[in-house]
């Protein structure tokens, strides 16, 4: 069976030869190609070849189109972006710089039209190209309710989210949701076949679980609207979520959850159980300094506790350059060997 | 109304993030009788006190909570000092900042508005910070505690973050008197990484954080 094949028997709790493997591979791109940060994300051909090289290289089953998340600032007209050779690329300029920009900022009529695309479209038709047929091809959406931190940065964003003016939030929440559901159907027309829905405002340890069913909850449906969810994960920027799993798929019709290294694996398991896919992410931080032992361990733990019963995927957050070589080659061996049903 | 009641009630709002009930406890307080001296050493002080016991024992706090008791405390804090009749006496100097290459200010200023409310003074350098602008500032205003945020992996543990501020305390022989504390989500999800980075000590959220930089004060003084 292919990679995506693979992931489709997963999701329909079908027989595979093993669970999915997703090893989520951005930072290592320009040392990969001996070039820096900057140059390497200019180019949509770069990114693509790097994440082939890179599957090539670990045999893990996806493949990204994800240059950075301040992509998506930059479609909203951030024109400065700070890049670092050792790591993720930060917004270093806000596009709102004060609460009265929030009635002058304009999403685009076509994103796809944007310069800031070209890169993401280009990306995306070599993988399509490439390995579209055989391997998922991972696409990152940032939530209506998170986008605006990106925009003005998290503190004044979470500043005007909880102590108003409630009419300003909510312009630029509308604004924000109109981008999220332009940006879905671009990533999807491009040929992305997994989006990342990342929205960390869903998660009860941004907010209560009360603000989430009464304020977050609404701008996610707004986001979603176009109706089909089974090409979306749910996702809180690896916050943990368990106490929500059961409102995302009543709300959301979500069921792709990607766990948090800090959450209660077996209860979100137990949760989701053949409702949908759980996602098993082991803690990429922990592996800077743990030992090939150490790794294979944890990859242990985590299947033992999801594989049974199918209906699981493991998986990783970003792994960071930090992240020895021989660690990410040990939690792959590690994940096939202890993912296999056969 | 009892002072404990005071406190109960003020704190019941923050965890509820309702900024308005808060102020109404304060504004309850000073119609009361309270000064606002006693505002903010009798209500806000041990007020924060007992948040930062709740939100240490209770690991189902969240961001938002995180935020609210921070900045209402800066809010109600910055106006009652306005109305002193003598300007309090700082608990200590704290030089805060994000780690060079991190452009994120949320945790930092949770940090800074506990800590105001606290009556430790804060000199905030900003994002985006060197090393040496760290130790440089901390010398200058003979800070006790430099505090570093890092929001990203390598910001956290690259070598020009806290690992440099270590070596740059060791050269000048500074370690004795000035104090290294680390805080960001790299942190959350390894609790032994501060070590590996230098850090003397690191706190899983803000307002923790504040409690952890006001025992480190107490420390250098001592």
């Amino acid at each position: 069976m292919t990679p995506l094949e693979i992931l489709v028997a997963a999701i329909n709790g079908t027989p595979a030869p093993r669970i999915p493997i997703f090893c989520n591979l951005l930072d290592q791109g320009p040392k990969l190609l001996g070039m820096p940060a900057k140059e390497y994300f200019s180019q949509g051909e770069y990114v693509a070849e790097a994440q082939l090289k890179l599957l090539e290289r670990y045999g893990h089953d996806n493949v990204w189109s994800l240059h950075y998340v301040g992509k998506e600032a930059e479609l909203l007209g951030c024109n400065d972006i700070l890049f670092a050779d050792d790591g993720v690329p930060n917004v270093a300029d806000f596009v709102i710089k004060q609460l009265d920009d929030i009635a002058k900022f304009d999403v685009p009529a076509d994103i796809t039209q944007h310069p800031a695309w070209q890169a993401v479209t280009d990306c995306m038709s070599i993988l399509r190209r490439e390995v579209g047929h055989t391997h998922p091809i991972c696409a990152y959406v940032t939530a209506s309710t998170t986008l605006p931190s990106m925009l003005m940065g998290m503190d004044k964003w979470m500043e005007l989210f909880l102590l108003g003016p409630f009419d300003l939030r909510d312009e630029l929440l509308r604004k924000c949701s109109d981008f999220v559901q332009q940006h879905i159907a671009a990533l999807r027309a491009a040929g992305a076949n997994v989006l990342v829905y990342s929205t960390p405002f869903g998660s009860p340890q941004f907010v209560s679980k009360k603000m989430i069913e009464s304020l977050v909850l609404p701008w996610m449906k707004r986001d979603l609207q176009a109706g089909k969810t089974f090409d979306l994960v749910y996702y809180c920027g690896m916050s943990p979520f368990n106490e929500v799993i059961d409102l995302v798929f009543d709300e959301l019709n979500i069921n792709t959850f990607y766990i948090s290294p800090l959450a209660d694996l077996r209860e979100a398991k137990r949760l989701i159980d053949t409702r949908g896919l759980t996602c098993g992410v082991i803690d990429d931080i922990k592996m800077i300094h743990w030992t090939s032992e150490q790794t294979r361990a944890e990859v242990k733990r985590i299947i033992d506790i999801g594989k049974p019963g199918g209906h699981f995927l493991f998986g990783t957050g970003v792994v960071s350059l930090a992240v020895p070589e021989a660690n990410i080659r040990a939690m792959l061996d590690a994940a096939h060997l202890y993912g296999s049903f056969r | 109304m009892m002072q404990t009641n005071y406190i109960e009630a003020y704190n019941e709002a923050v965890f509820e993030t309702d900024k308005q009930a808060a102020l109404a406890v304060v504004n309850q307080a000073l119609n009361d009788g309270f000064t606002p001296e006693d505002i903010v050493f009798k209500l806000v002080i041990p007020a924060v006190e007992v948040m930062m016991v709740r939100i240490e024992q209770d690991t189902d706090s969240n961001l938002a909570q995180h935020f609210m008791t921070a900045q209402i405390a800066a809010d109600v804090t910055e106006k009652m000092l306005e109305k002193f009749s003598a300007p309090p006496e700082i608990v200590g100097r704290v030089v805060i900042g994000a780690a060079y290459g991190d452009l994120h200010s949320l945790g930092k200023r949770i940090v800074m508005g506990c800590l105001k409310s606290l009556m430790i003074e804060v000199i905030d350098l900003g994002i985006n910070i060197r090393a040496e602008q760290f130790v440089d500032a901390a010398v200058e205003h003979e800070a006790q505690v430099i505090a570093i945020s890092a929001m990203m992996v390598h910001t956290a543990t690259g070598e020009n973050g806290s690992l440099k501020v270590r070596e740059l305390l060791h050269e000048r022989g500074l370690e004795h008197k000035i104090k290294l504390v680390v805080g960001g989500a790299p942190y959350r999800f390894d609790p032994e990484l501060y070590a590996k980075v230098g850090a003397d000590a690191w706190a899983p959220d803000g307002v923790t954080a504040a409690k952890v930089i006001a025992e480190l004060i107490r420390e250098v003084k001592a």
